[in-house]
């Protein structure tokens, strides 16, 4: 399943946040998702997960917008930083509350939680996690529907190095197995150890998208043809 | 090709481990009784004749006084995941969005007309104990009784629906609550001495008041019983028809 985002533009008010912006994520790839702070990562992503309306233009998951997919969170699984939890509710009950609204079987939960390691932690109120360990709840949801597509946003967000280095193995495995892989981040030496195709964004326009090769790949290479990518806008 | 689907029903489901996960739906619905108990118990205190065939029916009516409970329960289905952003999992999981709001809908309005049973239940245990110890004579076939009760839980009822319309169209819990509240204590009763009882009984709270006052003597400042709850519940779809529009469009950043 393919992602395919065709002119997306978003206008808040006077505020133009995305403009015309086009690219395609490949099957079997991570693709990174690359641009500064404020340059419209997160409003493409809300916008391709029917979140926020488009001004002008589409997103496609597997040829239909997210709001037609049949059972969404069993095709897409997603990780947006500003995704929630009810301090109160345990982390074992936050995944069964998601597992029923996507029909996804409760047998589920248990396997996500152990995935990333938060079996013993499973009976706690998310109220006492660190943030590392609401980074990993919020990956055990997009996790939970074992979905094709999986859209991550700073999803190394509060985790160790350990942590990350796991992040970047899980990433690899899922890509392996053909499924699509979305990763939005700001930092870049992450995603150059990772990812195969990067889109980079500034100032809600598109500034490049292609195979990580086209930039060079070592980290060094990657950060100056990001500097030059994006400071042109400014 | 695959059996049709259910749409509805995963989100029902979810909605019911949402409430039944947290505690604080559990306080919330745990002061209607509570209310019930401290203002069937105040009428006793402050002088009630238990001989007065009258004042059972207005023990029971306390049923439907403990609508604002379920009022506030309706307000955080919406709000509340707005305060907590868990919203944006509940749209991820039905895009649709109509579907969330009709689940919340239905289970918020069992789980309020639910709360209003165990309301009943509370008052006719307390009613029946007070009359009991006062020396005088109970019973459930008094003219009105299970009318009023009846009136309470549906008060109970459609008020959980009107409160998820409200957190709907405000999304802040607090100043959502706060507006319902200020309706309560203030608005509606400067607004019905402005416009006359004629009029007055048509706002929300009068007609609840109809709808669990059913004992009381006829009195032309109510609606009748079932003129209260077809008003009552024409305000619940309003503010549903309401909360569907509000919601379908805006953007969840």
């Amino acid at each position: 399943m393919e992602i395919e985002v065709r002119g997306l533009t978003k206008a808040f008010g006077q505020v133009t946040a995305v403009r015309d912006v086009s690219f395609t994520v490949p099957e079997g790839k991570v693709t990174g998702f690359l641009g500064p702070n404020g340059s419209g990562k997160t409003t493409t992503l809300r916008m391709v997960l029917g979140l926020v309306r488009p001004t002008a233009g589409q997103a496609l998951i597997g040829g239909v917008p997210y709001d037609r997919l049949a059972r969404p969170r069993r095709c897409v699984g997603a990780l947006l930083e500003a995704t929630g939890f009810h301090p109160g509710r345990r982390a074992r009950d936050h995944l069964r509350v998601l597992a029923a609204a996507g029909g996804i079987p409760d047998g589920r939960v248990a396997e996500v939680l152990s995935q990333v390691q938060l079996t013993r932690d499973a009976g706690r109120r998310v109220r006492e996690f660190s943030l590392g360990m609401r980074q990993r709840l919020g990956i055990a949801a997009a996790l939970l529907g074992d979905p094709q597509v999986l859209l991550l946003d700073e999803p190394a967000n509060g985790l160790d190095p350990a942590g990350a280095a796991w992040l970047r193995a899980l990433l690899r495995t899922k890509a392996s197995e053909g499924r699509t892989v979305l990763v939005a981040s700001h930092v870049l030496s992450e995603i150059a150890q990772t990812v195969d195709h990067v889109v980079i964004v500034s100032a809600g326009q598109l500034r490049f998208a292609g195979p990580l090769s086209e930039i060079g790949d070592t980290n060094a290479a990657l950060e100056s043809a990001f500097l030059n990518l994006t400071a042109t806008s400014r | 090709m695959t059996a049709p689907e259910n749409h509805m029903l995963p989100m029902i489901r979810s909605e019911f481990r949402k409430i039944a996960t947290v505690r604080s739906p559990w306080l919330l619905l745990a002061a209607g009784p509570l209310i019930v108990v401290a203002g069937i118990t105040g009428l006793i205190e402050s002088g009630g004749n238990v001989h007065d065939p009258a004042l059972q029916g207005k023990a029971f009516a306390h049923v439907g006084l403990a609508a604002i409970c379920t009022l506030i329960f309706g307000i955080l289905a919406v709000a509340g995941e707005y305060r907590h952003a868990t919203i944006t999992d509940t749209y991820l999981s039905s895009p649709r969005r109509h579907r969330v709001v009709t689940a919340k809908l239905a289970v918020y309005g069992l789980t309020g007309a639910a709360a209003g049973l165990v309301s009943s239940a509370v008052a006719i245990a307390v009613t029946a104990a007070w009359w009991s110890a006062k020396g005088g004579v109970f019973h459930l076939s008094a003219t009105g009784a299970w009318a009023t009760l009846g009136g309470g839980v549906a008060a109970n009822l459609a008020f959980a629906a009107i409160g998820v319309g409200i957190g709907a169209l405000i999304r802040n819990p607090v100043a959502a609550i706060a507006a319902a509240l200020a309706w309560i204590a203030l608005v509606e009763g400067i607004a019905g001495q402005l416009v006359g009882a004629g009029l007055a009984r048509w706002l929300p709270f009068y007609a609840s008041e109809s709808l669990d006052r059913a004992s009381l003597t006829a009195t032309t400042r109510l609606l009748p019983q079932w003129g209260g709850g077809l008003v009552l519940l024409g305000y619940a779809g309003a503010f549903a028809a309401a909360a569907l529009v509000s919601t379908l469009r805006r953007d969840v950043t």
